[in-house]
């Protein structure tokens, strides 16, 4: 077998002057994307910027649920890691904790919406509802998942 | 008076009589001996007299007396029997084939000794033990290398030989220093029987021949595979001896002395006393006669036996194992014997310790599968009877409340669960009380 170098070597002088073609407009080609690139990042960055100020002016009792969310989501990673790692062996006790985290997180999201003062869909609901909902729903959910832990 | 008082005195020895023997304690056993000629009682007295002194009672009877019997109504007359009557056709009485048979089916000793005008029904009884004698009525076993030295040229028909089996429960302890004299004939094992051995086995140069004609025709029997003297012991633990040759438990043989051809050693006396001796205290079982009583298993921690085990269970087996000695059961001292925890196959199986008091015990953990196990004890040794110990226990699986209440694994999903609790709770206070 000839090495791939031979090969090349063999094919000589037609190849080189592909070759050459191609780097030639490679040469241009990555100074495009170069371009693109650079345009994209600061793009991203733009709107980063734009989603940094936009968000500080929500009022704070959003923020609190968006905390709330975030902490259920990051719990619920922490357990398919953990599920990745040491395999699925009470695997009922593995939905069921998987299930607690979306399910508070979901129903947050709910308490979120609706109690979101700029949404006009929920112009008419009072907050103090969505909140009674909300804890209703939760109580449900925190049965059904000690029933089920096991 | 006093003859009623003398009676009532000797009622009184009555139950020890009866107690004299028994299945568990086999003293004082008595032993039919049949001969041919009444002379070999004296011509065979120090044999006859070895077993007297071990206290068993012989009962001399010529094979065609027609007063002879082995059981009379249903019950067994002897508890041995003893065959010195090579020649006989036919015995008198009512002991025929099928009665020898029967005797020893029932758990009896046999001893038969065949020579070199053996009859039919002798060889016909061997045959039944699974001996097989040469098929040719005049054919002796000849060995012109390992025959005894003697001064007179013989046809060496009269062969010296110490090709023992090596096993101190069938010869003793003491190793028997000169060869065995033995003139007769010779038998085969038949290949199939796992129960007959050969106990003094000829020579490799040996042959089963005529001695007093050439030979025309390559001889059937040759080597070792001419079995001299050999034993088997039946399944239901009775023991026989066949030997090929009577004059070796003659008295003349057991004084003489032997030379082996070929070794320079001339010995005084010739092993035939010690051998025969020994192998008759084999064959009425004063040695190697095993039982095993009191079969314990229980859980460790616990002394009663449980009607059933649970799935990783600890428990502890033992069982007790005696050898008769002639006069006692003494303790059985041996590191071979085994225990398996047997369903379809053996899950585990163990040797047992032993305390060497006659206590073998193990302990060991219920493999992790349910069902109904066995204990099996199985042991079969060379010599010794054999053990066949079964003791039935089911197994069954965990119960619902005896799997472990939190799983170590799911620690991070307990974890995940309350800690979402947790946090709902904290939330809605800061949800509420959040201006």
């Amino acid at each position: 077998m000839r090495s791939a170098s031979e090969h090349d070597k063999v094919e000589g002088f037609p190849v080189h002057f592909a070759l050459n073609l191609v780097l030639v407009s490679s040469e241009s080609r990555s100074k495009v994307l170069l371009a693109m690139a650079r345009s994209t990042s600061k793009d991203a960055q733009a709107l980063l910027h734009s989603f940094r100020s936009a968000y500080a002016a929500t009022p704070t009792n959003l923020k609190i649920i968006d905390l709330y969310v975030g902490f259920a989501v990051f719990t619920a990673l922490i357990q398919i890691a953990y599920i990745a790692i040491v395999g699925s062996f009470p695997f009922n006790a593995f939905l069921s904790g998987l299930l607690s985290c979306i399910g508070t997180a979901v129903l947050a999201v709910c308490l979120r919406i609706q109690v979101n003062r700029e949404n006009k869909e929920f112009k008419d609901l009072p907050p103090e509802r969505a909140f009674a909902d909300f804890v209703l729903c939760n109580l449900v959910l925190h049965l059904v998942i000690m029933n089920f832990l096991g | 008076m006093p003859k009623l008082a003398l009676f009532l005195i000797l009622i009184h020895f009555l139950p020890f009589l009866c107690t004299s023997f028994s299945p568990e304690n086999p003293s004082s056993r008595r032993v039919l001996v049949l001969l041919d000629d009444l002379a070999l009682k004296s011509s065979h007295s120090v044999y006859f007299k070895s077993l007297q002194s071990r206290g068993f009672e012989l009962d001399f009877k010529l094979a065609d007396d027609p007063k002879i019997g082995l059981q009379r109504y249903g019950q067994y007359l002897y508890d041995g029997l003893i065959l010195f009557c090579p020649t006989t056709e036919r015995f008198g009485g009512s002991i025929d084939l099928a009665a020898i048979l029967d005797f020893v089916d029932s758990g009896h000793d046999l001893i038969i000794a065949a020579d070199n005008n053996a009859s039919d029904l002798i060889r016909e009884i061997a045959t039944e033990c699974g001996v097989d004698f040469d098929e040719d009525p005049a054919a002796m076993v000849i060995d012109h290398t390992s025959y005894a030295v003697s001064e007179t040229e013989g046809d060496h028909t009269l062969i010296a030989s110490d090709d023992f089996i090596k096993s101190n429960v069938l010869l003793g302890s003491e190793k028997i220093e000169a060869p065995v004299l033995f003139q007769g004939i010779g038998h085969s094992l038949s290949p199939a029987n796992s129960l007959v051995l050969k106990v003094l086995s000829a020579s490799p140069s040996a042959y089963s021949a005529n001695p007093k004609s050439k030979l025309s025709s390559p001889p059937s029997l040759t080597g070792s595979a001419i079995s001299l003297v050999s034993i088997l012991q039946a399944r239901n633990n009775a023991r026989i001896l066949i030997s090929g040759s009577l004059v070796m438990f003659s008295n003349r043989f057991f004084r003489s002395g032997v030379q082996k051809a070929g070794t320079p050693t001339k010995h005084e006396k010739s092993g035939n006393e010690q051998f025969l001796t020994e192998l008759s205290k084999w064959v009425f079982h004063e040695r190697g006669h095993l039982k095993a009583v009191n079969i314990q298993h229980h859980k460790d921690g616990e002394a009663d036996e449980p009607s059933m085990y649970r799935i990783n269970d600890d428990l502890v087996y033992s069982v007790e194992i005696y050898e008769w000695s002639g006069r006692s059961w003494e303790p059985y001292v041996a590191d071979d014997v085994q225990v398996q925890f047997y369903m379809m196959s053996p899950y585990v199986l163990k040797n047992l310790s032993t305390d060497k008091k006659g206590r073998y015990f193990t302990a060991f953990k219920v493999p992790d599968v349910y069902g109904v196990f066995q204990f099996k004890v199985e042991y079969q040794r060379l010599g010794y009877t054999s053990l066949s110990l079964s003791k039935q226990i089911p197994v069954r699986p965990y119960r619902h409340n005896e799997y472990e209440r939190f799983i170590p694994a799911a620690y991070p999903y307990y974890g995940a669960a309350f800690s979402m609790m947790a946090g709902f709770f904290i939330f809605t206070a800061v949800h509420l009380y959040n201006k």
